[in-house]
């Protein structure tokens, strides 16, 4: 009770901190990934490099930018934009993440730009427009959705790969392990915010899963790339 | 039956196959890969447009390959990547 009460009172210092943490998460993977992917020219890395790109930015802009607040109307179109950005770059990270473990089968040739081409520019479009409406509903709805959607699909590629090949490759199994934890942070989000209006303990259980999420992935490039 | 070689398996095989020679004639490397030759012809211009080959022609028209700094890095990181991208599902 005295560690929940502690947690509950610095609040706002642990989300800075919290985001801290996973942002220099994320620039350790996209640090490993970029020179995988530059020495291999490997599509799928290049994605998940990408992934973690967006995921880093989005959670810099949150938790560092939206701890700022301005009066009138500065304020309100500066909430409007960590708002839009934030949610725009989380909707695209998951779709990297989701493209990097599809993109063998989907793409048939090499794009010169990772981060705009065809494909990319679909999902940038339909991230903002969930963002827009999202927004004008003054909810975060449509982001859960697409997000829970996603990953249970990633989840179910997880755990294919898994069980063709984990036997072999030992991370398949955190890596369906980290998909089935983001859906269940996922849901967790949605049910906080229709039906527990946010609830403390729900939030932190999100943020701990989270942190999971993000230090399996970084468990997986730091032990399969280790040199032996 | 012998399992189809991989992308990634393919590559290593033509930069092995340059890199024990240093420099090696197109018709020799294309036996050596073990591919057909539209196949052969699409691997190159991949390799050559990603810096991992030089292709160099002399004044009598002969054509060698040899292998860039890039192409060795790749040799030598190969197992990393190959690990890294079965470990992940890519």
């Amino acid at each position: 009770m005295l560690l929940y009460n502690l947690i509950v009172e610095n609040k706002e210092l642990l989300k800075i901190f919290y985001a801290l943490v996973i942002a220099m998460i994320c620039a350790f993977i996209v640090i490993k990934t970029n020179r995988l992917f530059k020495i291999s020219s490997h599509q799928g890395i290049r994605y998940l490099r990408n992934a973690f790109f967006f995921y880093g930015i989005a959670f810099i802009i949150r938790y560092f930018l939206g701890v700022l607040s301005f009066q009138g109307d500065l304020g309100q179109i500066y909430n409007f934009l960590i708002q839009i950005f934030f949610e725009s770059f989380i909707i695209m990270a998951g779709f990297f993440l989701l493209y990097s473990l599809l993109q063998k089968k989907i793409e048939s040739e090499v794009n010169f730009n990772s981060l705009f081409n065809q494909k990319v520019i679909l999902f940038y479009g339909i991230a903002f427009v969930i963002a827009i409406i999202d927004f004008l509903w003054k909810t975060s709805y449509l982001m859960f959705i697409s997000q829970i959607m996603l990953f249970a699909y990633a989840s179910i590629i997880g755990f294919i790969n898994y069980k063709k090949n984990g036997r072999k490759h030992k991370f398949l199994k955190f890596y369906f392990m980290a998909m089935l934890l983001s859906f269940t942070a996922w849901i967790l989000n949605a049910l906080a915010a229709v039906y527990f209006n946010w609830d403390k303990g729900i939030m932190m259980s999100i943020y701990g899963i989270n942190i999971i999420f993000f230090l399996l992935f970084l468990y997986g490039i730091v032990k399969v790339t280790r040199v032996k | 039956m012998a399992k189809k070689r991989e992308r990634l398996d393919v590559i290593k095989d033509i930069l092995n196959a340059i890199k024990e020679k240093r420099q090696i004639k197109p018709t020799r490397l294309l036996y050596s890969s073990n591919l057909s030759p539209q196949m052969f012809k699409n691997y190159l211009n991949e390799l050559i447009s990603k810096g991992f080959i030089n292709l160099e022609i002399d004044k009598d028209e002969k054509k060698t390959f040899s292998l860039t700094k890039k192409g060795f890095n790749f040799l030598n990181e190969y197992k990393v990547i190959e690990n890294f991208i079965e470990n992940f599902g890519l």
